[in-house]
């Protein structure tokens, strides 16, 4: 994300953006540092520690610009360099697999032909947070930042730090591995549909 | 209609898949005559109408069914507690 130029800002303007630029997403923050960590207690102290961050250098903060990213910036930074140091979970990614599936032949493939509108609907628990859940964390994040929190691909660019045609695979193979998760649970309410 | 020039063709031209122009329409990245030429597109190629609403239906399910938990009662307080006493010392 390109430097702004500093700003200066009394205790009151401070106050007032805390107030009404920052805390207003606190719920959408959370909801992302639980998925990220499955943990409540760590959830709350990733979002305590990117708000606490958000207020110590919120003079590179301008006011009126896209708040809610810059804090989802502060909260990944801290899940990588803190949270993901203290345990020591790599990332399982291959990237150079995902760009060479994203540009093979292979990309068009209906890899889940079975899997329909009428099942999805069916699912009714927490069957689509579990597919969620269940992928690794930066095929989760995409699907978090685009799908539950709405971010543009520049936006998410700017969070990541990665290149925009580099979110678009990234969500794609997301995207098709949610659709697998999906099917298989689809096949397995079928086969216990017929059982009864 | 059939000799519509794709808009959706990159700057190096290449021509994009299906699955990429599926999902420029399903973000909201698309423009105006990306999604025209799609919308008729998808008149004519039946994977492309089955997945759009596979792909919207999933998308609508995940905002629906994986947002909305609330912040933990106490947080806020906690953190504004933090920065007064951050500024004190």
């Amino acid at each position: 994300m390109e430097e702004a130029p500093k700003q200066s800002y009394t205790p009151t303007e401070k106050n007032d953006i805390f107030n009404n630029e920052f805390l207003p997403h606190i719920n959408s923050m959370y909801n992302f540092g639980y998925r990220l960590t499955f943990d409540q207690d760590d959830a709350k102290d990733l979002v305590q520690d990117t708000y606490l961050k958000a207020y110590r250098f919120i003079e590179s903060f301008q006011q009126g610009t896209n708040a809610k990213a810059w804090l989802f910036r502060i909260l990944k930074n801290s899940f990588i360099n803190d949270y993901r140091k203290k345990t020591k979970e790599p990332s399982k990614v291959d990237y150079q697999e995902v760009e060479t599936y994203y540009n093979s032949e292979e990309v068009d493939r209906q890899i889940t032909p079975d899997l329909r509108v009428e099942s999805l609907k069916d699912m009714i628990g927490d069957e689509i947070s579990n597919a969620l859940n269940s992928l690794d964390v930066d095929f989760r994040t995409v699907i978090i930042l685009c799908d539950l929190e709405g971010f543009k691909y520049e936006e998410m660019a700017k969070i990541l730090d990665i290149p925009i045609g580099t979110v678009r695979s990234r969500l794609h193979r997301a995207r098709n591995l949610l659709k697998e998760k999906l099917s298989q649970h689809a096949k397995s309410m079928g086969y216990k549909n017929t059982e009864l | 209609m059939t000799n519509q020039v794709n808009p959706f063709i990159l700057a190096d031209g290449k021509k994009p898949s299906c699955m990429e122009m599926l999902q420029l329409i399903l973000d909201g990245e698309a423009s105006a005559e990306q999604q025209a030429y799609f919308k008729s597109h998808m008149d004519k190629c039946a994977p492309c109408f089955k997945t759009y609403d596979l792909d919207i239906t999933i998308k609508e399910l995940l905002k629906t069914r994986c947002c909305g938990d609330s912040v933990p009662a106490g947080l806020v307080d906690q953190i504004k507690n933090q920065i007064s006493l951050n500024k004190a010392s």
